[in-house]
């Protein structure tokens, strides 16, 4: 019954124009296809996006702030925090003592997957709304918690197992003492630059500019930015389709990097995930938070940055080779928790027993047998591309 | 016209080193630097797209100065970093403009 269950929810996740879209562009790299997302273009959307979450995060948060104050948010708040600082120590162990990878590569690696990808939580919140299942209104503000500690801990484990490799290796060099300086420099640096890079700079940003606004403006005031930036997923989830087929044309450039990285790694891009995501819901249910909140909170724990890690590690750690740690992100577990790891970590969150809250007051659309979607519709005649997926 | 004979450095390099190598350039004597985004494709792969793409600098400046960047990117860049770079004679009007280290680092 729970293979049932797993079945009908995979094929509403599929079936859905985002992440065939995402398919589209994977198909039209495969076959060279001419479609071609103007770069610009793309930066513009995905600013559009990060600022989405950002304002409706933060308007949200404030909503859910004058209910309760911070106390359901503390506990969440707290557990991603945690996450964030074990998932790259688990990524590291297992990359360093059973795939047996350099300190530089399993550091680097480990970074990408401590931290988070935004993309991944915004397709994750939209499949579980589509259960009709509500999503606590607190999780952009665990996304922007994710994304840093995760990156700051592998970098360190790196910067520091890489200098006492080399002391190790050359004990007489006396130059030692100038490396160390300089890779404590550059460490700082890439901090620096993740912490103010324009992903976390526009979220955090627009969180407050959310919250603020929310608490001290009328509410039919700040509809008009709503609308903007929402519209009840209207130019949202458009502006999604059109950042997934991008996406789907730079993962499907690094498809063939698949052969080169060796079935270990893409084995960790899919295994891993599965771990982290399954951490994510069970720490998030004892943190109180709801079925959909869970499901969300592993799908994001689970998700590797390809956006805020990469420039950092590679600036902190040079000799990590970067097609490892960006086809394991981008080839293999975002296409993976795009297609599959999402319904698996909603699965997950019911497992685990967290507790339902219904979206507006509607029946869970998972609780009951699958009602035909007018997404899953328009889906028919874009079918082959999905085959080749 | 009077013109004055200086040097071009041209480096073109990884993205992620943008930065460190606008403050490095300014540090080692240059009077200043023109920098784009440019795509390739080399023995590091295609570096064309948004997670993977390549900026290119050049500089005009005395001899000792182009020297001094060159090493500088040859000890610290060529063996871990998708990077070339490239030393060629150019013919200046103002000449005196190019001498003089622009002092503070963007």
């Amino acid at each position: 019954m729970d293979i049932e269950l797993i079945g009908r929810s995979l094929r509403d996740n599929l079936l859905t124009p985002i992440p065939m879209c995402f398919a589209l562009g994977i198909f039209s790299k495969l076959i060279h296809g001419g479609i071609k997302i103007p770069k610009e273009f793309y930066y513009a959307i995905s600013i559009y996006l990060l600022m989405s979450i950002g304002i409706i995060g933060g308007h949200e948060l404030a909503h859910e702030y004058q209910a309760h104050g911070v106390t359901t948010i503390w506990k969440p708040a707290l557990m991603t925090l945690l996450l964030g600082c074990l998932t790259p120590l688990s990524a590291y162990a297992v990359l360093r003592y059973i795939g047996k990878l350099s300190i530089a590569d399993a550091a680097g690696i480990a970074a990408h997957y401590g931290s988070t990808s935004a993309v991944t939580f915004i397709v994750a919140n939209d499949y579980v709304g589509n259960q009709n299942v509500a999503v606590d209104a607190y999780l952009p503000t665990l996304v922007t918690i994710l994304e840093c500690p995760g990156i700051a801990i592998a970098l360190i484990i790196g910067a520091v197992g890489m200098s006492m490799q080399k002391r190790a290796e050359s004990t007489a060099r006396s130059n030692g003492l100038d490396d160390d300086d300089e890779h404590k420099g550059k460490l700082w640096e890439a901090l620096h630059e993740v912490l103010t890079g324009q992903s976390l700079m526009l979220m955090v940003g627009l969180l407050v500019i959310g919250f603020i606004s929310t608490l001290v403006m009328p509410a039919d005031k700040f509809q008009v930015f709503e609308q903007f930036f929402y519209n009840k997923n209207m130019i949202f989830r458009g502006a999604l389709c059109i950042f997934l087929l991008e996406m789907g044309l730079v993962t499907g450039e690094r498809l063939g990097d698949l052969l080169k990285v060796g079935p270990f790694l893409v084995a960790f891009g899919i295994i891993m995930p599965l771990i982290h995501g399954f951490v994510g819901c069970y720490l998030g249910k004892m943190a109180g938070m709801s079925l959909g909140g869970c499901a969300v909170l592993g799908a994001i724990v689970s998700s590797a940055s390809y956006i805020a890690a990469p420039p950092a590690v590679r600036l902190t750690l040079p000799e990590a080779n970067p097609t490892l740690s960006m086809t394991a992100a981008l080839g293999i577990t975002f296409p993976f928790n795009i297609a599959i790891g999402i319904p698996i970590y909603f699965w997950m969150a019911q497992m685990v027993g967290a507790p339902m809250v219904a979206k507006e007051a509607k029946p869970p659309s998972l609780m009951v047998p699958a009602v035909s979607k007018p997404a899953a519709d328009k889906a028919g005649e874009a079918k082959p591309v999905e085959a080749k997926h | 016209m009077q013109l004055h004979t200086l040097k071009k450095v041209t480096i073109v390099t990884e993205d992620s080193l943008k930065n460190e190598l606008k403050r490095k350039i300014c540090e080692l004597g240059a009077s200043g630097f023109t920098c784009r985004e440019v795509q390739g494709y080399g023995s590091r792969g295609a570096r064309s797209d948004a997670f993977a793409s390549n900026v290119e600098f050049e500089v005009i400046c005395p001899e000792a100065v182009a020297h001094a960047i060159l090493t500088f990117v040859s000890h610290h860049y060529f063996e871990q970093y998708a990077c070339i770079a490239w030393l060629s004679d150019v013919q200046v009007v103002r000449g005196a403009r190019y001498a003089e280290p622009v002092g503070t680092t963007p």
